[in-house]
């Protein structure tokens, strides 16, 4: 019986996701002005320090131990608000690059998919980069591993403002604040 | 009207047959085949089957064992064909796209094998509804296959969620159909296997299942039937106009 009601409970579980999930797809299915609205500029100058080995090693010679984990804590925790933005503004760009994948057009239909392939690079590499993030809360000593993200960001911005530029050619899309 | 051979019973049991049927035919109308071969064989063949089942019941000449045998063989077949579309599916909607094509590959592949291991696992824990192994094999088996089938489809749901990737609308509505199908499948088999409910709960439980099939059926082809809107893309809307950072960017483009 026990187990009976441990799997009606797990079927009804899943029924209620599945359900879900199809609602709100539908739900999303907005406007794409609603879409680029959401994404949020992203300094990357401050990211780029903030994951810089070198800047790591300097802080590690120059504080206390306990100073040096109490501070590198403090990195990580904007280094993870950095990359949960990011990982936000792939899956945005996911759904911006898979609506033009429609267009009629060669040269966008291509950028297109290409800023959607990086755009799933950079939001797997974010998802990765933070269940390191949140390993290295417990061993502050270990490098940020952030730089997969920065560097996948970076490409996510050329691409997403090379389809913005081929749709639209008078205005840019912006995804990185300097 | 809710018993065992009932004329709801039996339309029950025999239109999503024929509805299945339907979309089949009307997938290779429409040159969806080509698209979804898995689906249409699933759509044919697994109809064929459960109208040989129920042939077999209101057949005088077929032995109550060989009506079991004949729902063994329908199941294993219909099973077989459900993990067939499902990986169909999966390749639609994952596997065009490099950056996640692997991970992608190695997810659902891990997650298979993890729920037939819990599936087999809670199979071993079961006790059996029926003295008759044909019959209570028939019965865990179902769970089984309904415990891996709604895994695997939560499975990609949550992942193309995660992801924020949209399906293609028949994809959408396959996976849908036997997600709800799934689901509702096992949590009465999971009773009926192992909470030894009275004949009267078995037949409304009996019920339950031909009716979410028959919605399935019917989502299935509402999918195949309704065309998708056809809109016209809006270019990407744009949050700000920053000529600087636009020609910033397209230098490193052009440098890499």
């Amino acid at each position: 019986m026990t187990l009976a009601l441990g799997l009606v409970i797990a079927a009804a579980f899943a029924l209620v996701v599945i359900l879900g999930i199809t609602v709100s797809t539908r739900i999303q299915l907005s406007p794409g002005s609603a879409l680029a609205r959401r994404i949020e500029p992203i300094d990357i100058e401050a990211f780029r320090n903030l994951v810089d080995p070198t800047e790591n090693e300097y802080l590690r010679r120059r504080l206390p131990a306990a100073e040096f984990r109490r501070v590198q804590r403090e990195r990580l925790r904007a280094a993870a608000a950095y990359i949960r933005v990011s990982g936000r503004n792939a899956a945005v760009l996911v759904a911006i690059g898979q609506a033009a994948l429609s267009a009629s057009d060669g040269a966008t239909v291509e950028a297109a998919r290409q800023l959607v392939d990086n755009a799933l690079l950079l939001r797997r590499n974010a998802s990765v980069a933070l269940l390191r993030i949140y390993v290295a809360f417990a061993w502050p000593h270990s490098a940020l591993a952030a730089a997969p993200v920065l560097h996948g960001y970076e490409q996510l911005s050329g691409r997403a403002m090379l389809l913005g530029r081929l749709q639209n050619p008078a205005v840019p899309v912006r995804i990185a604040a300097h | 009207m809710l018993q065992a051979h009932s004329i709801l019973w039996d339309y029950l049991w025999v239109a999503p047959n024929l509805f299945l049927l339907a979309v089949g035919f009307l997938i290779w109308k429409r040159g969806l085949s080509r698209q979804v071969p898995g689906f249409l064989a699933f759509a044919i063949l697994s109809a064929l089957a459960e109208l040989s089942v129920f042939g077999a019941d209101i057949a005088p000449f077929v032995s109550a064992p060989n009506f079991w045998r004949i729902d063994w063989a329908s199941l294993l077949l219909e099973s077989l064909l459900k993990f067939l579309v499902i990986g169909e599916v999966f390749s639609r909607v994952f596997t065009q796209y490099p950056s996640i094509s692997r991970v992608s590959r190695v997810a659902v592949s891990g997650s298979g094998a993890v729920l037939v291991l819990v599936a087999g696992l809670i199979a071993g824990f079961a006790h059996g509804d029926n003295p008759t192994l044909l019959i209570s094999g028939v019965h865990l088996l179902e769970q089984t296959v309904f415990i891996i089938e709604s895994g695997l489809i939560l499975f990609l749901f949550l992942f193309a969620a995660y992801f924020r990737l949209s399906w293609d609308r028949l994809s959408f509505g396959i996976l849908l159909g036997f997600g709800i199908s799934a689901c509702v499948h096992l949590a009465t088999w999971a009773i009926i296997a192992n909470a030894s409910p009275s004949e009267q709960a078995r037949t409304l439980f009996a019920f339950l299942n031909m009716g979410t099939y028959h919605l399935c059926v019917l989502i299935w082809l509402y999918y195949v039937v309704v065309p998708e809107k056809v809109v016209r893309k809006s270019v990407v809307p744009l949050p700000e106009n920053n000529l600087a950072v636009w020609n910033r960017e397209l230098e490193r483009l052009l440098q890499q």
